[in-house]
């Protein structure tokens, strides 16, 4: 048996990496004038343009409030089949994101809890399962 | 000290001209620009060595594209200038004519933009994202159009509706790629695109060019151009995004910073506007402007729009060239394109789309949410 493998880990760890549906922790960061964002960076924070020691990774909970939704019917991107779903999320510590709403998740409405968790996205090379974010109605 | 443009001496525009806006074809872009650029030399009863400095804006063409199309009008030597800020090259190459003629540096300068349809190549930063490769422009705008209609209680009709009035101006529009009425039905029965966007709700992009000239009350003079055809830029100002609240919508509170600071400098109020010309790619923004612009309370552009308040002949006509929905949207030409259309409403030359009376109007242009220009313009 092959491990998961995340598709982007520079971005979310998985609290525990033998099965998919994990639960997700993102990786954003905090500058020292409070200002946080998702995801870390160390060139410099948007609000005080402070750099260096200033900025210092932290995890974020994967929940938050939907603030939009929309079924993408057209997309060019070929590696990106329509139709999928894009929401923008609020996160509840703070920063807004835009992610994929699981494809198995009920449909969703603004002002409805929703939480992230690594999904099965398909396997790669080596045969590992690769996982990635998606967001669903919070249970 | 700083000044703003109303604060140098004044600057005019004294020709407009375009090569129509239009699906993509084999034109070559040299012919496209040229042609703008002769007719709003013609439009000025100008020469083209006249022409002190030159600005061309262009987001999608490549590296220094004025150059083997302005040979063709004569090589003068005179300084010429490449402009890209998305959406808003156009807008961005008119403030920067502008600025030199108001400061004294030339008479006459000319802003022209060109633009042929080409994939858009965007930077990297080295900074990972979740998902932004699933969500291009129409999905953003999306997204806002879902959180407008829950926040404001806005039917998908409703914001349709937006599309219907700019296929009505830009059906009388010459210059415009989409010549054709549109019914609601035919809006909302077309095309998915994403979330309850459809394809006539969402701007054509084509090629094209618009080209103005501006000059100084001394070029005027010494060009014996017709000042009484002569629209003066009475407000410019650019404005790039900032750290708005979390959830707040970026798109519309730069456009209400921008437009405040506009309004201010010309001393007018939202009120005094009879044009706007806005940046309408996507339906649900013409009522995020309206509103930022001031033109009436947030939530409440739906009313106006069903009331004709923003047809042309109402309270305020919002995009009577058709809007980026209607006439298009090359990016490079787009901004200028504007310009010429509010100068051909205040001379009163808009034929049968002409707003009677028109007095004052207001351009508006964003580029990728993350610049804004705003420019007044005044009989
Ligand atoms: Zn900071």
């Amino acid at each position: 048996m092959q491990p998961n493998k995340l598709l982007k880990p520079g971005l979310y760890s998985a609290a525990s990496h033998d099965q998919a549906g994990a639960i997700v922790r993102l990786k954003g960061g905090r500058c020292r004038c409070g200002y946080v964002f998702f995801p870390m960076q160390t060139y410099g924070c948007e609000r005080c343009g402070s750099h260096g020691d200033a900025l210092t990774p932290c995890e974020l909970s994967a929940k938050g409030t939907l603030l939009a939704e929309a079924t993408v019917h057209l997309h060019a991107d070929k590696n990106r089949p329509a139709p999928f779903t894009i929401v923008k999320v609020a996160l509840d510590d703070g920063p807004v994101i835009r992610t994929l709403l699981a494809e198995d998740s009920a449909p969703v409405a603004p002002g409805q809890r929703v939480s992230g968790r690594l999904a099965a996205i398909g396997q790669n090379e080596s045969g590992e399962t690769v996982l990635d974010l998606r967001f669903s109605i919070a249970s | 000290m700083t000044r703003s443009l109303n604060e140098l001496r004044p600057v005019y525009v004294v020709g407009i001209g375009w090569h129509r806006y239009q699906n993509p074809s084999e034109t070559p872009y040299v012919e496209l620009g040229l042609t703008a650029i002769r007719a709003a030399l013609a439009d000025a009863r100008i020469e083209w060595p006249a022409v002190e400095s030159t600005y061309v804006a262009t987001a999608l063409l490549g590296m220094a594209s004025g150059r083997p199309m302005l040979r063709h009008l004569g090589a003068t030597g005179a300084p010429l200038m490449h402009v890209e800020n998305a959406s808003a090259s156009g807008s961005t190459a008119f403030r920067h004519a502008c600025i030199e003629v108001a400061s004294g540096i030339s008479d006459v300068a000319l802003a022209i933009g060109v633009d042929k349809r080409n994939p858009v190549r965007r930077p990297d930063t080295g900074i990972g994202n979740l998902a932004e490769d699933a969500i291009v422009p129409f999905t953003h705008f999306a997204l806002l159009t879902n959180e407008y209609a829950v926040r404001h209680n806005a039917s998908t009709e409703d914001i349709a509706r937006v599309a219907v009035k700019n296929h009505r101006n830009g059906a009388k529009n010459p210059n415009a790629q989409r010549q054709q009425e549109r019914t609601l039905d035919e809006v909302l029965g077309g095309k998915k695109v994403s979330g309850s966007l459809t394809s006539l709700q969402c701007t054509p992009i084509g090629e094209g060019a618009a080209a103005v000239i501006v000059a100084s009350e001394d070029g005027i003079r010494r060009l014996g151009i017709d000042a009484g055809r002569a629209i003066r830029t009475t407000a410019s100002v650019g404005r790039s995004e900032r750290v708005y609240p979390p959830g707040a919508g970026f798109d519309a509170a730069l456009t209400k910073e921008t437009a405040d600071l506009a309004l201010a400098q010309a001393k007018l109020t939202p009120k005094d506007l009879d044009i706007i010309e806005l940046h309408d790619a996507f339906t649900v923004e013409e009522l995020h402007y309206i509103e930022s612009i001031g033109l009436c309370p947030e939530g409440h552009g739906v009313r106006m729009l069903k009331d004709g308040a923003l047809d042309i002949g109402g309270q305020c006509a919002i995009n009577p060239s058709g809007g980026l929905i209607a006439m298009g949207h090359p990016i490079g030409p787009t901004g200028i394109g504007q310009i010429g259309e509010i100068v051909m409403q205040l001379r009163g030359e808009a034929g049968p789309r002409q707003h009677g009376g028109a007095r004052i109007g207001l351009a508006h242009m964003v580029g990728v949410g993350a610049v804004c220009y705003v420019h007044i313009l005044q009989r």
